[in-house]
């Protein structure tokens, strides 16, 4: 059954409580330029004194060793005020990408720094045409003496253009292999794609003969899925995270706006889409919590429970957060209230890491 | 309803193609909710007026043509397929026009409309306040006798394009101590006029789509009363009724949208995608839709009938049509619709106009109100109690 442990319970209160005592992060301004990362100040305190970039790092490398349900915990928090932050490119899915290469050396000389939150990590892999395919990805690399060269143009890079750390996934020699790239050198440029989503970072990582060091270990196809799955997971907690305070927001308006003398959440066709939101709220939570155990536990069937999740949470805030608009009204359309930043995560969170319609074909091949 | 286009209207159709061919701006001008854009879409309807398109189904007196609603349509429908600016007076042409023409004087027809045609003036509508959304009747703005003319006072909000347009309209409450539908009057007032306030409001897409308007004793003639003093509610329900229905709307909007979404599958769809391409599919055929039913409806109007509810039907209708349409175009693109700025996809028109079309079930009488219409006046179902005393009841 899918839960929560108390340490589980402890680590969302701690979370909980660093975002209640810290200020709140800016929020995007229209007429500022969009291109924001994240809090640098917030994510320090979370790192220092939580350990969220640590939670699913082994101890071995200095992480605090839990899983991709501890990820997922911090990953919901976060989601409920739509905190922009490195957690999802850096904490899960570069640092998934990095240990499952199987390279013992890289790892000691790379995740201690992302663990403490002093280096961010990202991971290069699709093309413009946004398919994370483990057997595809975007760049390309050749033998170099002791070195690789790298070729091409990632997009979709989270944080891209911040990392200190670049993973680049690479075809290389017939087959796909991950490279370690220093992002400082000339023959990487990097430049940040303004979103509808001011509050996801997301960048294009061009390389032109960039050197690479190559990653030794695991086959390089079968490390990015895992990192995918450990991504999918952790983004479809922050999907029912944030599902759960759009709806949670939307209960408490609609109980205090008065029209034709009664709050608009008595009329019965309002109080009934919350109804059917509040279905999606916890089912979403379930499927999420689900994804991370299954992946953890190692189990056979993780794959297809990260698929379910990934799928269902998607929509489940893409439902809410258009929900959350119209039964807002008038107010939902303005800059200054929150409900367009659920609509816009919710979209831009449905087309990270694959098209719906992609994670339902492989879904049915599972 | 009769679909064959006669002579006269296929060739006002040629006309219209080739004038619109010739004149649409090539390079699509800035939004008309930023200051620079507003002048731009200024001048573009001055030059529609000078060829007599600005509002083709008024007199000619006034600055149309005296085109059948046949013929607007057909206008409209060459018009969104030329990919031709939005209408920045829309609120004044397919809202306070109407009303004048059936509730306004001779004086002020002749004073407001051709100025309006041209744009010289562009009009916002008032129609919101804080407390009065989809409650509209529970407008609290005042209008107060004064010698000659009424005081207003008050609040209004979402106003649209009131950031920078000239003019508003809107409802008063001038009987003190009246309630709901009774002691409203029509008014007009200039934006610029002593004791206005206009505070711009950041819409979701960061533009200054509407605003809020501060009232405090700003003086209004008499002249620029529509209808009675205190029979304003039956006034604005002309309005209304053209704002949600034929008039704002028109299905050549969607229809272009939807050959755009069409066009748009061709270059980037993946025919292995059923599922998606049945969406387009359905996404035309609801453009298509539509524009049926309001061909039905301008048969209708032209047989004597009048629009009424019914245009809560076309509300409804396109306001969701026009989310799905978008939203099927963002999933056929992909990650890539997310984009913004020099690299989005066509400019970035799907994704504004995604953002733009959630708009659509709210303003002009919510979703929730347009059903409510339907089902008692249209279905003739019993009206839901609003008393709290039936609270609890099943």
């Amino acid at each position: 059954m899918p839960g929560t442990t108390d340490e589980q319970e402890e680590l969302a209160r701690t979370i909980r409580s660093v975002l209640e005592r810290e200020p709140s992060p800016d929020r995007p301004t229209p007429q500022a330029d969009p291109s924001r990362g994240y809090d640098a100040k917030l994510w320090s305190v979370l790192c220092e004194q939580v350990g969220v970039a640590a939670l699913a790092v082994p101890e071995r490398f200095d992480g605090v060793g839990a899983g991709v349900r501890e990820l997922q915990v911090a990953a919901e928090e976060l989601g409920k005020d739509l905190i922009p932050s490195p957690l999802l490119g850096s904490a899960a899915l570069a640092a998934r990408a990095l240990l499952e290469s199987g390279d013992e050396q890289a790892c000691e000389r790379l995740l201690p720094r992302l663990a403490t939150g002093e280096a961010l990590a990202t991971l290069a892999w699709a093309g413009a045409d946004g398919r994370w395919d483990p057997d595809e990805p975007a760049c390309t690399a050749r033998p170099d003496g002791e070195h690789h060269t790298l070729d091409g143009t990632a997009h979709y890079v989270l944080d891209g253009d911040l990392a200190d750390i670049l993973v680049v996934a690479a075809a290389h020699a017939g087959s796909v292999a991950l490279f370690e790239v220093n992002p400082d050198q000339d023959a990487v440029t990097r430049e940040h794609t303004p979103a509808m989503d001011q509050e996801r970072r997301l960048a294009t990582v061009s390389l032109h003969g960039a050197r690479g060091i190559r990653l030794s270990g695991a086959d390089g196809a079968t490390a990015l899925r895992r990192a995918r799955d450990t991504a999918c997971a952790v983004l479809a907690a922050e999907q029912a995270g944030a599902a759960a305070r759009a709806l949670e927001t939307t209960v408490e308006y609609t109980k205090n706006r008065v029209q034709f003398g009664r709050p608009i959440g008595s009329f019965q066709a309002l109080k009934h889409r919350m109804a059917d939101m509040h279905v999606l709220v916890e089912t979403a939570r379930s499927a999420s919590y689900a994804a991370g155990e299954a992946f953890d536990a190692g189990s056979a069937d993780a794959e297809e429970a990260v698929l379910a999740a990934t799928v269902h949470c998607s929509d489940a805030l893409s439902t809410v957060a258009s929900e959350m608009i119209q039964l807002h009204g008038g107010i939902a359309i303005t800059w200054e209230h929150d409900a367009h930043r659920y609509f816009k995560r919710a979209h831009s969170s449905a087309q990270l890491f694959g098209q719906p319609h992609e994670h339902l074909e492989r879904l049915l091949r599972v | 309803m009769d679909l064959e286009f006669d002579e006269a209207t296929l060739a006002f159709r040629e006309q219209v193609r080739e004038w619109l061919a010739a004149n649409v701006p090539e390079r699509p001008l800035a939004s008309f909710n930023t200051a620079r854009g507003f002048e731009q879409h200024r001048a573009w309807e001055a030059k529609l007026a000078d060829a007599g398109y600005a509002a083709v189904a008024w007199p000619a007196a006034y600055g149309g043509r005296d085109a059948s609603l046949l013929e607007w349509l057909v206008f409209e429908e060459e018009y969104y397929a030329a990919g031709a600016p939005a209408r920045v007076n829309q609120n004044g042409i397919f809202m306070l026009a109407p009303t004048l023409f059936s509730h306004g004087t001779e004086e002020q027809r002749a004073r407001i409309l051709p100025e309006m045609a041209r744009s010289d003036r562009v009009w916002a509508q008032a129609w919101s306040e804080p407390e009065a959304g989809s409650d509209i009747a529970a407008l609290r703005s005042t209008a107060t006798r004064t010698e000659g003319g009424w005081l207003l006072s008050g609040q209004k909000t979402w106003s649209s394009r009131a950031a920078f347009a000239d003019s508003a309209f809107g409802l008063f409450r001038s009987e003190p101590d009246s309630e709901r539908h009774k002691g409203l009057t029509y008014l007009m007032f200039d934006l610029d006029a002593e004791g206005v306030q206009v505070r711009p409001i950041a819409q979701l897409d960061g533009e200054y789509g509407f605003a809020e308007i501060f009232l405090d004793n700003v003086f209004v003639p008499d002249s620029d009363v529509i209808g009675e003093p205190n029979d304003g509610w039956r006034v604005a329900m002309t309005t209304a009724n053209n704002e949600r229905g034929l008039s704002l709307r028109s299905p050549g909007r969607f229809l272009a949208s939807a050959e755009r979404l069409v066009d748009l599958w061709c270059r980037e769809g993946d025919p292995a995608d059923t599922a998606l391409g049945e969406r387009v599919a359905d996404a035309w055929i609801g453009a298509r839709a539509y524009q049926l039913y309001t061909f039905n409806t301008v048969s209708r109007l032209a047989e004597g009938g009048e629009l009424g509810p019914e245009s809560s039907v076309n509300k409804l209708y396109w306001s969701h049509l026009d989310v799905a349409l978008h939203e099927t175009a963002l999933d056929l693109l992909g990650p890539s619709a997310e984009l913004t700025g020099e690299s989005a996809p066509d400019a970035g028109r799907w994704s504004s106009g995604y953002l733009f079309s959630l708009a659509g079930p709210i303003y002009g009488g919510t979703d929730q109100i347009q059903r409510n219409i339907v089902a008692e006046r249209l279905l003739g179902l019993p009206r839901e109690s609003t008393a709290s005393k039936n609270r609890g009841a099943t």
